[in-house]
């Protein structure tokens, strides 16, 4: 008697082949199943790295610090009402209060969907093309305020700072920009851009004085999102938006304090729109986050189908081949490889599947790459796929492979 | 080598007990030809079930091969049946989507043994009963008288020490039934133990001992003087006797 050793002994006689024989037998239902794979697996990993690729961009820092932070509009409607004066007596009322770091006056914030933006050049002239930039218009508090770093450079001093009226068209002489902005303008020294000088409106100059680390502009779903320039100018207007940053926990406490220190400091206006830079993030990726939802729901009923898919064919199967299966334990099979069979006919399906499905999933990545602007899937979600809708299969089989094991061997001499 | 000592079995519902085997003894000793007849319901499968370690019984003693069955839990007893048992089926129980070779190939894997000697096992037992030049043919393909042929070289390609057949020749023309016989003769005379549940009285008559069932209990046991004639015969002309058989059921 010739008995095989070790992996060979498994490796020989574990069915693969007549199970594979008998499978081309009886394809219908087994394609039926493979292509259920294949397209799970296509929406399951185009679906995932969709959903990555959008909780990645979710958690980009916007450079300011968002858990301390918060902002409120100011709007005068008498017609007496002093802008510039109420700004500067609500500025100097706002850094004074205990537990304020810092507040500024500024047109627009991070991550609100609202903002302005101008285009730089490195040389003067219509001619030449600039770089898109989003313009924060801040005082020297802005740093400090907004909580962003200075790599080189210098800051704002207080005798830079302009006052910039509604109709103004010309700009300050000098300008602060983040090194994303300082990278594109000045590929290879980013650095180096201070005291250089770069270009407003095609030809008036602005002399870069400072580079910051990051800070983001006010549309999370623009490409260059980091491009930012902060410019020296405190705004005459009726309206006022201040950007206030408080020590850590004081936030709540504080937000309540500035509403009501505002709101009697000056009668001739209204406060409003006051929100923290948390809910500001929460509402600027909403889409991101409903889309992320729906992907996972998605995803989820999709693997429950097809785990339900196979659950349902191994159980037909199962009760399909009773007599077979008990003629198998007749012969010697034990329970154990009878699991093993039909955990092994799920894994030759699967395989179909998922090799089908490989073929699907960058087809379909090929059509969104090309439809929505994103980038190709990256390569190994390719086989992680695979590998999650091999356990899908070998876990939704496992239930029907058990009972089939229990089915007794003396069903193989009944006659029905 | 076959030995049952007051097995008890009983069938269990809600409301009904079914005493299938009480006090049954037998013993079957190496190189037997059993036939076992009875009426319907008087138990032959029941015993045959036990002794193909098909299922459990409640009392009793029963060895197998010097095994104590009572003792084995059900992967024991799984490889008891696939090294000493080999089964013939009334409905030949052959797998519809497996080609002959590999029907004939199903014991053999869960026996361990490795390609080579599995390939050599299922073309010599497929050669014995006449079909090597079709197993890649599915049973389908093939007449009832066929398919029990393939039942049984699948039976006989792990070497067994017993045969328990279970109606072999009821799915088979008389024919056919008496070519079968024929050939578990001859396989009896070269050493392998047979127990055949059967209700042809005819065909019974052909083994060595008949065992008769009534009410789950043996009750008669009687020795066939023409086994012994028959049986001298395919002896004294084995080529014959070989062949005979298998041409008879490939017609």
């Amino acid at each position: 008697m010739t008995h095989s050793k070790g992996w060979s002994f498994f490796a020989e006689n574990w069915e693969v082949g007549p199970i594979f024989r008998a499978l081309l037998r009886n394809k219908v239902g087994a394609m039926l199943i493979a292509l259920q794979i294949a397209f799970t697996m296509t929406i399951i990993v185009n679906a995932i790295y969709i959903i990555v690729e959008r909780s990645q961009k979710m958690q980009r820092p916007s450079g300011i610090d968002e858990a301390n932070s918060f902002f409120i509009s100011s709007v005068g409607f008498s017609n007496n009402f002093n802008g510039l004066a109420t700004t500067q007596e609500d500025l100097n009322a706002l850094r004074a209060i205990n537990g304020v770091v810092d507040a500024i006056q500024i047109n627009a914030v991070p991550l609100s969907g609202s903002g302005w933006s101008m285009g730089l050049q490195t040389q003067p002239g219509a001619e030449f093309d600039g770089t898109g930039a989003a313009v924060y218009m801040v005082d020297e508090h802005a740093l400090k305020a907004l909580d962003v770093a200075l790599i080189a450079g210098e800051n704002f001093s207080a005798t830079d700072i302009q006052v910039r009226v509604s109709s103004q068209t010309h700009w300050p002489d000098k300008v602060i920009i983040t090194l994303a902005m300082a990278n594109k303008l000045f590929p290879q020294e980013a650095l180096a851009a201070v005291g250089k000088t770069v270009y407003i409106n095609d030809i008036e100059p602005m002399v870069v004085s400072g580079i910051i680390d990051k800070l983001q502009a006010p549309w999370v779903g623009w490409d260059n999102v980091e491009n930012v320039m902060l410019t020296p100018e405190i705004r005459d207007s009726k309206s006022s938006r201040y950007f206030i940053r408080t020590t850590s926990g004081e936030r709540d406490r504080i937000m309540t304090e500035v509403e009501t220190l505002l709101a009697k400091s000056n009668p001739q206006r209204i406060i409003k729109d006051m929100h923290t830079l948390d809910e500001t993030r929460l509402r600027a990726y909403r889409d991101n986050s409903a889309m992320i939802r729906i992907l996972i729901t998605v995803m989820t009923i999709l693997v429950i189908i097809t785990g339900l898919g196979i659950v349902g064919l191994a159980s037909f199967s199962v009760n399909q081949r009773k007599k077979q299966i008990g003629t198998r334990r007749a012969l010697g099979a034990s329970q154990q490889a009878i699991v093993r069979y039909f955990m092994l006919e799920n894994l030759l399906i699967s395989t179909a599947g998922v090799m089908i499905g490989a073929i699907f999933t960058v087809s379909l990545n090929i059509v969104l790459v090309n439809a929505f602007s994103l980038a190709p899937i990256t390569w190994y979600y390719i086989p992680l796929g695979m590998i999650a809708l091999w356990l899908v299969g070998q876990l939704a089989v496992y239930g029907p492979a058990k009972k089939a094991a229990s089915i007794a061997p003396a069903i193989a001499t009944r006659s029905v | 080598m076959l030995n049952m000592t007051n097995i008890k079995k009983i069938y269990r519902t809600d409301s009904i007990e079914t005493h299938a085997l009480r006090e049954f003894n037998l013993q079957v000793d190496e190189g037997d030809f059993v036939a076992v007849t009875g009426p319907s319901g008087s138990g032959k499968t029941t015993f045959l079930n036990i002794a193909g370690l098909l299922e459990t019984f409640d009392e009793g003693c029963f060895e197998l091969d010097g095994v104590d069955i009572s003792n084995q839990n059900d992967t024991a007893r799984s490889r008891l049946r696939n090294q000493k048992i080999g089964f013939i089926f009334q409905s030949f129980n052959l797998i519809p989507d497996l080609n002959l070779f590999d029907n004939v190939d199903v014991p053999l894997r869960y026996r361990g043994f490795n390609r080579q000697e599995r390939k050599k096992r299922i073309e010599q037992s497929l050669e014995m009963v006449g079909l090597a030049k079709r197993m890649r043919h599915l049973p389908a393909q093939l007449s009832g008288g066929q398919q029990q042929r393939v039942a049984i070289a699948r039976a006989l390609a792990g070497e067994p020490r017993f045969l328990l057949a279970d109606e072999p020749t009821g799915n088979l023309d008389s024919s056919m039934a008496q070519s079968v016989m024929s050939l578990l003769k001859e396989i009896n005379t070269n050493g392998t133990t047979i127990i055949m549940v059967t209700h042809d009285t005819e065909l019974a008559a052909q083994a060595k001992r008949n065992i008769y069932v009534r009410d789950g209990k043996v009750s008669e046991i009687t020795h066939s003087d023409q086994y012994a004639g028959d049986a001298s015969e395919l002896l004294e002309d084995d080529t014959e006797s070989t062949l005979s058989p298998v041409a008879a059921l490939s017609r």
